[in-house]
């Protein structure tokens, strides 16, 4: 029995230096001099530093893209509960599982394809004159995104609730809406905040529309992070500070979501 | 869908996205909460998506048989012109192999490795979630973020990657510049991010399996090999399925990673169809060739998608 768990240990190392090795080589470039990154791998007494990361805010306004990050990320994932929620609430109450499967056929179509129509919209509109109406195409795209994964991430908490519940208030009168409102909407605040998590990452994540999309005033971290290879190409410790940033919400998660993160990246396809 | 909280062992089929298999048995009712009014709750949402998905794939076929100008103008109909250059160029082909390659080696070498680790993962050893946790970070870190972690590993004088090599005693690799060299590098960073995915699903299958058949092989004496692999992996392979099929999805319209790290190069040695499409669309502006192209992908997600679909169905009959 030892001898397996030895075993075990040692493939849990092997695997965890295959892939979790380069995460952590991430943290500890966005801690080190360029001149350290640059020079050894195997210099492992060099100094740490924070200046990367107050660079990335004195230099480059950071401040303002992740704000930019937060306003897209937060507003899809809002509106995409908002819209969501109901659906998974009568995709469940009256088992209209084709219309959860028709709303899984949005993540399952390529990104580029959505981008040209919405690149031709955004022109229509003035999107890459007004700040305004481009935070909203970007929150819209998103919604390709978030609103998928609320549905889904939400439809087995609505199944956890007795439909016994529901019923004992009809003698009240209450409608449909009531119902879900003040009954199975509060019983499903757990599913809820998952699902608000999760959607925020994912959409906080996701880079091609913005690409096409964003001005320069509406510009992601993501995008911003991509467009810093050109721009200042051996400033590494800069690089690896951003994507540590960019990483952030996600990594905070894994802490604390596990179980839900599996769900969410698999579109519900294993429990 | 609407099995996801019954409590079945995935081994029978529960762990499929596939909605009528497996729907769980009718409650009996006496009322029900949204007799009237289901339109209030799901049309929204209904509507977001077709408005999202159907108009811009209806838009873009429309771009895709037109002619329309980076400047905005659009000269009208065009038939298949832009079809027509597309099989003619050999970039297209070129796109699709390329396209073909990552998706074939990424699937096969996902699938075996996230099998070995899959198989760990499910072993019952203090500390497990502990590791799950760590594995579940590349999937779910921005693709931009290992896009640039890669970039630096790889780079060729700098990099990790070849400072490790060198201190082994083997030659630095070009990993990113040499286009026969390229393609295999940005699997890699794919097998990297999805392997532990890959693994997550599998172990997860593994746990729901019946003890029954183990027993039965190991009463029988049957070794541990022949026990995985004739019993274990015809009892996997629902779980299996699915989760190749979820990697199909996206290793066919595989794009992040690709346009962080190479932008399609070098001399378009990673130019999927994906990347491919994007340039002609927003670097060579050619939308209506770009929307070609598109539909040219969406066809062939659907085509693989419906293959796998039709495969599985077929294997569980």
């Amino acid at each position: 029995m030892t001898k397996r768990l030895g075993g075990v240990y040692a493939a849990y190392l092997v695997f965890a230096v295959v892939f979790f090795g380069p995460v952590l080589f991430m943290l500890w470039s966005s801690l080190r001099n360029n001149v350290d990154i640059t020079g050894s791998l195997f210099d492992i007494g060099s100094p740490l530093t924070l200046e990367n990361f107050t660079n990335l805010f004195e230099r480059f306004a950071f401040g303002r893209y992740i704000a930019n990050s937060f306003i897209v990320a937060g507003g899809s994932t809002i509106l995409g509960l908002v819209l969501g929620a109901p659906a998974a609430y009568v995709i469940v109450r009256r088992k209209l599982a084709a219309l959860g499967f028709v709303t899984l056929l949005a993540r399952m179509a390529p990104g580029v394809l959505f981008v040209l129509p919405l690149f031709v919209l955004s022109i229509r509109v003035g999107g890459p004159d007004s700040v305004a109406l481009n935070y909203t195409l970007l929150i819209v795209a998103h919604l390709i995104i978030t609103l998928p994964l609320c549905i889904w991430l939400l439809v087995p908490f609505f199944e956890e609730i007795p439909i016994s519940i529901e019923e004992s208030t009809l003698i009240d009168g209450a409608n449909a809406w009531q119902r879900f409102r003040r009954i199975a909407l509060p019983l499903a605040l757990p599913g809820l905040s998952v699902a608000l998590t999760l959607s925020f990452i994912f959409s906080w994540n996701y880079f091609l529309f913005a690409l096409a999309l964003a001005n320069e005033r509406t510009l992601p971290l993501t995008v911003i992070a991509f467009n810093f290879i050109g721009q200042g190409s051996n400033d590494f410790g800069g690089l690896m500070a951003a994507s540590t940033l960019i990483s952030a919400p996600a990594l905070l998660l894994t802490v604390f979501a596990q179980r839900w993160l599996v769900r969410g990246i698999t579109g519900g396809a294993v429990k | 869908m609407s099995d996801l909280m019954t409590k079945r062992p995935a081994a029978s089929g529960s762990a499929t996205a596939d909605p009528e298999a497996e729907a769980p048995p009718r409650r009996r009712r006496r009322v029900d909460p949204t007799a009237r009014g289901v339109w209030p709750f799901a049309l929204p949402a209904v509507l977001v998506t077709a408005v999202l998905v159907l108009v811009p794939v209806a838009y873009t076929i429309w771009l895709s048989v037109s002619d329309r100008q980076s400047d905005g103008t659009n000269a009208g109909f065009l038939g298949f012109a832009n079809y027509a250059e597309m099989f003619g160029n050999p970039e297209f082909w070129n796109s699709l192999k390329i396209t073909l390659f990552l998706f074939v080696v990424c699937l096969l070498v996902e699938t075996v490795l996230g099998l070995a680790l899959g198989y760990v993962m499910s072993l019952d050893v203090p500390g497990r979630r502990i590791f799950q946790g760590m594995m579940l970070v590349p999937a779910i870190t921005a693709s931009v973020a290992v896009g640039l972690v890669w970039l630096l590993i790889m780079d060729p004088s700098l990099g990790a990657a070849n400072q490790i090599l060198t201190k082994v005693g083997i030659d630095p690799v070009v990993w990113l510049g040499d286009p026969d060299i390229a393609p295999w590098s940005i699997a890699l960073v794919d097998i990297w991010q999805w392997t532990p995915f890959m693994a997550l699903i599998i172990s997860a299958g593994i746990r729901s399996l019946p003890e029954e058949p183990f027993e039965a092989a190991a009463i029988d004496g049957a070794s541990g090999w022949r026990t995985a692999w004739n019993i274990g992996l015809p009892l996997l392979r629902p779980v299996l399925t699915v989760a190749m099929l979820l990697r199909t999805v996206d290793l066919v319209r595989f794009f992040d990673t690709i346009y962080i790290m190479t932008q399609g190069g070098p001399v378009n040695s990673t130019n999927t169809l994906n990347v491919y499409g994007y340039n002609a669309g927003f670097v060579d502006h050619e939308p209506s060739y770009a929307a070609a192209l598109q539909i040219a992908l969406l066809v062939l997600v659907i085509g693989i998608a419906g293959a796998f679909t039709w495969f599985r169905q077929r294997a569980a009959r």
